[in-house]
């Protein structure tokens, strides 16, 4: 009905769009295909103290006096826009009764109030100034109203709005569903002109060529050149100053009693005939016009100097350049890869650090934020669990019972902040005698603007409380999560006084939902016991709190992965506690593992124990490669693969007479940069940020005899042997070995399978 | 410390809504927000209805996709929730009009893109033009994942389901089905046994909402003679919904596991329907034939199942339905059953819970922690089992709900109909061989 095409129509001031109210029925379908009757939805926008609700309330009685049903709703969270028309009484604001009340017993007439004249009377409320998310709020409590399906018993709603459109939250009463007609309330003070201009910038950014704006309510201040420069605004914006409302003591004498001027005046004389004449007006019909603002430039100027100088420049997003590899930010936090370079996240960091945090196993940890962000952390943290007890009878203690609790926020807590329920979960936590609490917390704690770190207040010497602010992925993705967890957790808990242990190393960075961490640690932790050497902290996996505390008692550590994440924890160990680690990670395949075990062995002096183990398997694995070489001798390799190290596959593709014809790196967001120790590397044919379509192309050049990936194709056109590589390899002198024996049996004897064949059923009887 | 808030770990709304749009066929389900709201569902969805052949992440694009096959999303982050998402999503509804076909779209806000109160019906609509798509900004925050699935339904319903002269054909009775998700353990077989039971009767099945339904089917709706709801708390509030809107008539009959509820299911519906259920009667008693030479061999050298133990974790319905078949049909005892749901949002049957656990003298199974049972069976999400594993507690455990240990049911199960009591009495039976 009032919708604008543009074009010459639409241009400022020229023409306009003209409407009536009083009941029209319009032809839209309603729900179930029944018509409705068209209600008139009118917000009055203008900033916070300007006499906007003293206007909005007289406004209503000039129109209740006319005979409409009016329903006011007031949405600033000072709640006071309805106050004149309840006689001075403050009614139960909408947010309000949704802290206090369960959904189940919402009732209607708790939250709407009948005013004078019979006009209903709403208020949205709000949080206390500073806490939770005031624009939120009034998201929520018109999702409410919409449920009553108040508006259905009233001619005509007035909104009654807080000032500047900050946000979202504070745009929804000009969002399409709602107000049909806007009027800007301004005096001629500059702060009011420029909120004016700040409202038409948020209805342009809703409605681009649609007219919605009335006009303009000027409430005079009785400031010098008031009228020049609401006049010399009005004319920039296109826009015709609807009303003057003049300065008049009468609005004073009205609040000391508690009511409207129009109730006071009887609706007769004075300022009462100008809202009689404005309410006429409304019913009467209205132009509406479209939003126009000015650039912050040109309002300057025009209230300054009397005068506009430009048009609004255009705003347009620039491309950064590429950073260079750091791995610090400038304030001296560290950044995982995804941040670092500014690439889509993966996963959330809050997710990260709930999956770091769970291994300090005595302690209770706490995500500070919805259900819905416990449990799909939960989740991820569990499944590892389950599947190892399924698939092997494995029992986990730490993925099967993490000790995670949630604050569970709530609706509520979105609009009034949820520090208090915080403070209220880590309380009760500490009440069961956890080691420590540690507060993580998610992005909608983050967006309200919820300071976890407040909570550290609640420490005692027996329960320490650490928090890890990753608020959400407000901070990063899944592995900056970790990398927060880590380092906050290391600083808040280590001590770098304790005395040195003889013989003790701690294991740094193994990935805690690999399946085969407990045994590759098993493993490792083997070979050390029979060097001599034992394990004190596990960081972080399957640890304690004083395990952690105790740190610095070791004399050496041991990374399980030198990766992205590796390096960082390796370089913060060293220079913020000076531990020393070992140059390499946890072996995977014979010749690291024998390079492992000697440098160990020698930092320990324990050189002729590792000689010893190493002995032990070399003849072996010797024999073992003697047998698979004539399987495999000549065939060409090709390998396609998110490991940014794969030495351990490489040495034994080499030693049974593999060709290797092309190696592509796909980019992996935990790691980055090809690496290899071995003498030939030089020689191999890798191409980093490898992607689909080379791979096709690669294919039918090399023709593999076999072809290894992360995740194998079902695609046509493929025939070689296909096989997978573990994206977290076993550990020890055999995991190559293993891998090659089973291409020698997929080679010499196995059939590629039926049901290969039965791709064309599936697309036949499954279409997609 | 956390023993009893774990077992309420719970998913909330937001899978309830984006699981809901999932049961669409041809449907793309975009989630305005983060990857990490994406992942678990993506994973989800596409583990409860495989259809892509292989897991190749080069086969789904990085932006949106993420690697894996379902649920794209707009990967929003810092800036977006300061400046908006409108960008990232407009781009992503370009991509996906570009590169893909589909029936309906649906787009859902995360509960950190709802705070910032971006405008996606305005967003959406202007890319998607006439295109059917369904929009919810406000997915809720800690609700439950019901109350998610039931606004999904609404939403749909508002959004597509066609008034209509509702066809009366001569042949076949035809029935919706409301209240079966994604998320439900066995969807597949439950839907095909109550498809098989009620073929026999001569009742065909128009619409499971939002259970592997088209959109053709959600605008059909109401040509259909009865709303049949299965679990009340995901399927009722679309049953009054239609009724309210169409005038539709429905049933809340119960959830069918084991022989009696089932026939009583049956029976139920074809009594609306002026339908013949003898058919399917004859299966069930065929089915208890099956059964019991099992169960009486297992008894002539145990004296079992009478009298054995059992505990069961899940939604009132869920709880009703299984200890009405284990207390009554195997004359099993109760020591364990613990509620997902609050019994205030579903009181008829937790008033019917509480007057079977009463009359067998069971009542205080409700006072006990499902991780401090003894029962012999156990009938849980598989979290729940491992759990109890850990602590060495020696039972046999039956999985009912998600998540899952992760067998992979080539054959669709179900615990539900005929076929399903016999699973269960396959699986209560081997579970008591120790």
């Amino acid at each position: 009905m009032t919708d604008c095409k543009g074009g010459e129509g639409c241009c400022r001031g020229r023409k306009s769009y003209a409407v009536r109210w009083a009941a029209v029925y319009n032809e839209k379908k309603g729900f179930g295909g029944k018509e409705g009757i068209y209600l008139k939805e009118i917000a009055i926008y203008g900033k916070g103290g300007i006499g906007k609700s003293t206007l909005c309330a007289n406004l209503s009685a000039a129109l209740a006096l006319r005979g409409a049903r009016v329903l006011q709703i007031g949405c600033d969270p000072k709640h006071d826009s309805t106050r004149l028309l309840m006689h001075g009484q403050r009614i139960n604001t909408v947010l309000d009764y949704i802290r206090t009340t369960g959904a189940a017993d919402y009732r209607l007439q708790d939250v709407l109030f009948t005013g004078y004249r019979g006009i209903g009377c709403i208020e949205a409320g709000g949080p206390e100034p500073g806490v939770g998310c005031a624009g939120r709020g009034i998201i929520t409590a018109f999702e409410l109203l919409e449920r009553f399906g108040v508006k259905e018993r009233y001619d005509l709603v007035l909104y009654d709005v807080l000032g500047d459109v900050v946000c979202g939250g504070f745009a929804v009463p000009i969002r399409r569903e709602y107000a049909d007609t806007i009027f800007l309330v301004t005096s001629g003070e500059y702060m009011s002109l420029y909120a004016a201009n700040n409202i038409l910038r948020g209805i342009k950014n809703y409605d681009e060529d649609r007219c919605r704006v009335a006009g303009i309510l000027y409430n005079s201040r009785n400031v010098r050149n008031e009228d020049n420069r609401v006049a010399a605004f009005a004319k920039a914006v296109g826009l015709p100053i609807f009303a003057k409302i003049p300065r008049d003591d009468v609005f004073a004498a009205a609040e000391r009693q508690g009511c409207t001027a129009m109730e006071l005046l009887e609706g007769q004389g004075g300022v009462a005939d100008v809202f009689n004449d404005v309410a006429a007006r409304i019913e009467g019909g209205l132009q509406l016009y479209p939003a126009c603002p000015l650039t912050d430039e040109d309002l300057e100027s025009l209230v300054f100097y009397g005068e506009t100088r430009s048009a609004e420049p255009v705003r347009q997003a620039v491309k950064q350049p590429a950073k260079p590899v750091e791995t610090q930010d400038a304030r001296g936090g560290v950044l995982s890869k995804n941040v670092l370079r500014d690439e889509p996240l993966h996963g959330c960091a809050f997710n990260g650090a709930m999956n770091t945090g769970i291994h300090l196993t005595d302690a209770a940890i706490i995500a500070h934020g919805p259900k819905s962000c416990a449990y799909l952390s939960y989740q991820s943290i569990s499944s590892s669990g389950r599947r190892r007890l399924f698939e092997r009878g494995s029992l986990l203690p730490v993925p099967i019972l993490p000790n995670i609790t949630a604050t569970d926020m709530d609706e509520s807590d979105m609009v009034f902040g949820g520090m208090e329920k915080l403070m209220e979960t880590v309380q009760r936590a500490q009440q069961d005698g956890p080691r420590a609490v540690i507060v993580i917390s998610t992005c909608p704690a983050g967006i309200i603007g919820d300071d976890i770190d407040r909570v550290r207040q609640l420490s005692t010497p027996e329960c320490p409380v650490v928090t890890v602010k990753t608020d959400g992925n407000l901070t990063g993705d899944y592995l900056q999560g970790m990398l927060t967890a880590y380092l906050q957790l290391a600083e808040q808990i280590v001590d770098p006084t304790v005395p040195r242990q003889p013989d003790t190393v701690n294991v740094v960075f193994e990935k805690v939902v690999a399946t085969n961490t407990q045994q590759n640690f098993e493993l490792m932790a083997g070979l050390l016991r029979e060097m001599g050497i034992r394990v004190n902290c596990r960081f972080l996996c399957n640890t304690t709190y004083d395990a952690l505390k105790n740190f610095c008692s070791a004399g050496l550590n041991l990374l399980a992965y030198k990766d992205y994440t590796g390096v960082i924890l390796e370089k913060f160990f060293e220079e913020k506690y000076g531990c020393c680690f070992y140059k390499e990670q946890f072996p995977t395949g014979f010749g690291e593992t024998c390079r492992w075990l000697r440098g160990v062995g020698d930092f320990f002096h324990r050189r002729e124990a590792a000689e010893d183990i190493i002995r032990r398997y070399s003849a072996e694995y010797q024999r073992r490669i003697a047998a698979v070489r004539p399987a495999l001798q000549g065939k060409k390799l090709m390998i396609i693969t998110y490991n940014h190290q794969l030495d351990w596959i490489l040495e034994v593709a080499k030693a049974v007479g593999l060709e290797i014809v092309k190696l592509g790196v796909l980019d992996f967001s935990q790691d980055e940069g090809f690496r290899s120790a071995l003498p030939w590397a030089s020689s191999l044919p890798v191409e980093e940020n490898y992607d689909n379509e080379n791979r096709n192309r690669d294919i039918a050049a090399y023709a593999p005899d076999i072809l290894l990936t992360n995740y194998q194709s079902a695609e046509d056109g493929v025939h070689c042997l296909l096989d997978t590589i573990p994206m977290c390899p076993d550990n020890g002198f055999f995991s190559g070995l293993l891998m090659v024996e089973r291409w020698k049996r997929l080679c010499m004897g196995q059939e590629r399978g039926e049901w290969e064949n039965d791709r064309q059923l599936f697309n036949k009887y499954y279409p997609r | 410390m956390t023993d009893s808030y774990l077992t309420s770990i719970t998913p909330d709304s937001i899978s309830g809504l984006l699981f809901g749009f999932e049961g669409i066929e041809r449907t793309v389900v975009v989630l305005n927000g983060p990857t990490g709201c994406k992942f678990y569902h993506s994973s989800v969805s596409d583990d409860q209805g495989l259809r892509q052949q292989e897991f190749d992440p080069l086969h789904y694009p990085l932006l949106w996709y993420f690697g894996q096959p379902r649920v794209p999303c707009t990967y929003l982050d810092q800036r977006d929730y300061i400046y908006g998402s409108r960008a990232k999503l407009e781009e992503l509804l370009d991509f996906l009009q570009k590169n893909l076909e589909f029936d309906l779209l649906a787009v859902v806000n995360s509960p950190g893109a709802a705070l910032i109160g971006d405008n996606l019906e305005q967003i959406v609509r202007r890319k998607m033009g006439d295109k059917p798509v369904v929009i919810v900004e406000s997915p809720g925050y800690s609700q439950t994942i019901w109350q998610g699935y039931e606004q999904a339904c609404r939403a749909l319903i508002r959004n597509f389901a066609e008034p209509t002269e509702r066809r009366r054909t001569a042949g076949k009775k035809r029935v919706n089905l409301l209240g079966l998700s994604l998320f439900h353990k066995y969807y597949r077989g439950d839907l095909q046994e109550l498809q098989r039971l009620l073929g026999l009767c001569g009742i065909e099945v128009n619409c499971a909402l939002c259970c592997r339904c088209t959109l053709e089917e959600i605008r059909r709706l109401p040509e259909t003679d009865l709303n049949v709801v299965l679990y009340p708390e995901y399927g009722l509030d679309a049953a009054k919904l239609l009724e309210e809107a169409f005038g539709m008539p429905y049933v809340s009959p119960g959830v069918p596991v084991g022989f009696s509820a089932t026939e009583s299911w049956i029976k139920t519906l074809c009594d609306h329907l002026g339908c013949d259920a003898e058919p399917a009667l004859e299966v069930s008693r065929r089915g208890r034939a099956d059964a019991y030479i099992h169960i009486s061999r297992l008894n002539s050298l145990t004296g079992l199942p009478k009298g054995v133990e059992f505990a069961v974790h899940g939604t009132c319905a869920q709880c009703l339905a299984y200890a009405q078949f284990l207390i009554r049909y195997f004359g099993m005892s109760a020591e364990c059953i613990s509620l997902l749901d609050d019994p205030e949002e579903n009181r008829e049957d937790y008033r019917e819970l509480c007057a079977l656990l009463k009359q067998y003298d069971m009542a205080s199974a409700l006072e006990k922690d499902i991780l401090h049972t003894e029962a012999s069976i156990v009938l849980a999400d598989a979290n729940i089992l491992a759990k109890l594993k850990l602590r060495h507690h020696r039972f046999g455990g039956i999985e009912i709900s998600l998540p899952s240990f992760g067998y992979v049911d080539v054959i669709p199960k179900t615990h539900m109909g005929v076929a399903g009591s016999l699973l269960l009495c396959e699986q209560i039976l081997n579970g008591l061989l120790f």
